[in-house]
């Protein structure tokens, strides 16, 4: 790293805390208020002008945790070197059904996320702030902004728009249609939003969890937010935990920890999904092996993603899961690009055939056959998403595609596992 | 025949058949505007015949302009091609040719670009090739002696009908179009297997939960 370090000015941060937690309260379920934030963080670290945390973040080696994990200082340099009106957004409408940290962060730490969203507008000199989130963790941010408001914290007036119930909402392109006013369905790129975004401002969007990491880095310097996480991917990160016994949490850990530590070693679990529903399905057999980075992940084909984890129980039959997922996923397709309007139903009439007993023959040479065509070729990531999910459940749930091809199905426990939302748009209001 | 006659008989055929090709081009284009589908293809191959075929077009006329600059009989300059009112025989019908090609032209830059370029721009100069069309029919039919009697003359008013048809089909297909909210749901049920095949129905309510 040559880089030089963006240490803060003395006397400007408080004292950083050593280890974990470092976003989320020290006293589990005990959201902070400004008085509890302050006391543990200290002021926003303001610079004083644009551009001058770009390379602290930089330093840093700070990546999107909405999933992407695009490099953040890149989307940051993009936005503050466009010329014109800029415009940030923290997205906070997480619409992974399978994913609550965005959630349970902007309830438990409103005033971090504010407070990053607040630098980074700074950094980029935006002259408009958005945040984009789902109805509940509305009451907390309100809060929040007043308190700030009373304490002369923000520099710029934060508008709250909410997103529909829908799993594209938050895709970027989508985000910013409905700030507009619009549905929140995506747009073909380019332009990208960082381009060309909110009323053809340049917009940096940005996961809010990212930014409650931007907030910490510009108290604490980028040398202390490396102290944990790999070298090519430090820090920690918010993981939405589902274990094979039904309950789930969201735990904040060190990027790269061994999987296994994050899951309970009972009940039994045969298989596990990393990065939700637009994620992988790993045996379990070989996650146990592997480590929460990319470095390791994309190795198997898998990625962090939003840092969803499920262990599917040994009771329960992968297929039938898979067949759930996907039909859900082919009901939230906004229905504007053909592969996907037309792929993934018919993807999730073939994954549903698989889950009954004895499917014709063809059915899963066809799924893997359709599982490329659409990749690539819609105007989001959705079809692309989808199809690794079905490409890596065919692969990991072969041998119980075997057992429902002889009439059988291994499963024992009936109930539906994997968390799923009722109800699909059908009316244009629903992407309102 | 002389080879300058070869040249001439060339540039005819080679107009002809582009005008064929033309016509193909712009009926495959509204079946995939529409998401229409051929007997016995699949949904893609209707997009990749409509891009090769339109691309074997322009070769074409390529071929039918080249053949009718180097052919001596009549003298044409090659920049008559592309540009207007460049050419003193045939003054008007060889300007809407060049306007016609022009446009193709810009139809196949923006979309070999296409990933480049803003989506809206795109589509606005897609658009043009109904414009193209018409133009290309009005320079065939008025350059041509061949096309203006006979069976020629008959196919040249076949395609004009089949345009027209496929445009007033796309017209009526846009217009009780589902809501994109309810394509989905639609397209859902369809493949959805009925009751009675492919597994029990406890599968499938087990998946719809």
């Amino acid at each position: 790293m040559t880089t030089t370090m963006d240490e803060p000015a003395a006397g400007r941060a408080a004292t950083p805390a050593d280890g974990l937690p470092r976003l989320l309260p020290l006293v589990p379920g005990a959201p902070e208020d400004l008085g509890a934030h302050l006391a543990r963080y200290g002021r926003p670290a303001y610079r004083g002008g644009p551009g001058l945390l770009i390379h602290g973040v930089k330093a840093a080696g700070l990546t999107g945790r909405g999933g992407a994990a695009f490099p953040v200082y890149r989307k940051l340099a993009i936005v503050a070197g466009a010329r014109g009106r800029k415009v940030i957004v923290a997205n906070g409408a997480e619409s992974e059904p399978a994913s609550r940290k965005d959630g349970l962060l902007l309830r438990a730490a409103p005033n971090l996320v504010l407070d990053g969203l607040q630098l980074a507008a700074e950094a980029i000199g935006a002259s408009e702030a958005h945040l984009y989130l789902h109805p509940g963790s509305g009451p907390a941010i309100g809060r929040a902004l007043s308190q700030r408001a009373a304490a002369g914290l923000d520099w710029l007036d934060v508008t709250m728009t909410e997103a529909p119930p829908r799993f594209l909402a938050g895709q970027e392109s989508a985000l910013v249609n409905r700030l507009g006013g619009g549905p929140a369905l995506p747009t073909f790129v380019p332009p990208r939003v960082s381009e060309r975004g909110l009323g053809g401002a340049a917009t940096l969007v940005q996961n809010v969890e990212t930014l409650a990491h931007l907030a910490l880095i510009a108290r604490y310097g980028p040398r202390w937010f490396r102290e944990l996480g790999t070298d090519k991917e430090p820090g920690s990160m918010l993981t939405t935990v589902h274990q094979a016994d039904g309950t789930s949490q969201v735990i904040e850990v060190e990027i790269g920890v061994p999987l296994s530590t994050l899951l309970a070693s009972q009940p039994a679990a045969q298989a596990l999904l990393i990065g939700g529903y637009h994620g992988t399905w790993l045996p379990m057999a070989q996650a146990a092996s592997l480590t929460l980075d990319n470095a390791t992940l994309n190795q198997r084909g898998a990625a962090v993603g939003a840092g969803v984890i499920a262990a599917l129980p040994a009771d329960r039959c992968g297929l039938v899961e898979a067949a759930r997922v996907v039909r859900y996923l082919a009901t939230e397709s906004a229905g504007q690009c053909g592969p996907c309007l037309n792929g993934l139903p018919r993807m999730a009439a073939g994954l549903a055939e698989l889950a009954g007993r004895g499917h014709r023959k063809q059915v899963r040479a066809d799924l893997e056959r359709w599982a490329g065509l659409v990749t690539r070729r819609g105007a989001c990531n959705h079809p692309d998403g989808t199809a690794r999910f079905v490409a890596s459940a065919l692969t990991v749930f072969a041998p119980e595609i075997s057992v429902h091809a002889r009439g059988h199905c291994s499963a024992t426990n009936r109930a539906p596992f994997l968390p799923l939302p009722h109800g699909m748009p059908t009316t244009e209001d629903d992407w309102i | 025949m002389s080879g300058t006659t070869a040249f001439w008989y060339a540039s005819r055929a080679t107009g002809i058949v582009s005008l064929l090709l033309l016509t193909a081009v712009l009926v495959l284009g509204i079946l995939v505007n529409r998401q229409g589908r051929l007997p016995g293809l699949p949904r893609f191959a209707v997009t990749s015949l409509h891009r090769n075929i339109s691309l074997l077009a322009v070769a074409f006329i390529a071929v039918h302009v080249l053949t009718a600059v180097l052919d001596t009989y009549v003298h044409i300059p090659i920049l008559a091609g592309v540009i207007p009112f460049a050419s003193s025989y045939e003054r008007g019908w060889l300007t809407l040719g060049a306007i016609s090609f022009d446009i193709m032209l810009a139809m196949i830059i923006t979309s070999l670009l296409r990933g480049r370029l803003n989506r809206t721009l795109w589509k606005v100069v897609h658009l043009l090739a109904y414009l193209s069309w018409p133009v290309a029919f009005a320079h065939s039919i008025g350059s041509s002696r061949d096309l203006q009697h006979g069976w020629l003359l008959d196919l040249s008013i076949g395609c004009a009908l089949i345009v027209a048809a496929a445009v007033l089909w796309r017209l009526a297909h846009a217009a009780r179009q589902l809501p994109r909210a309810a394509r989905v749901a639609a397209i859902l049920a369809r493949h959805t297997p009925p009751t009675g095949t492919h597994g029990p129905a406890q599968a499938r309510e087990r998946i719809a939960r």
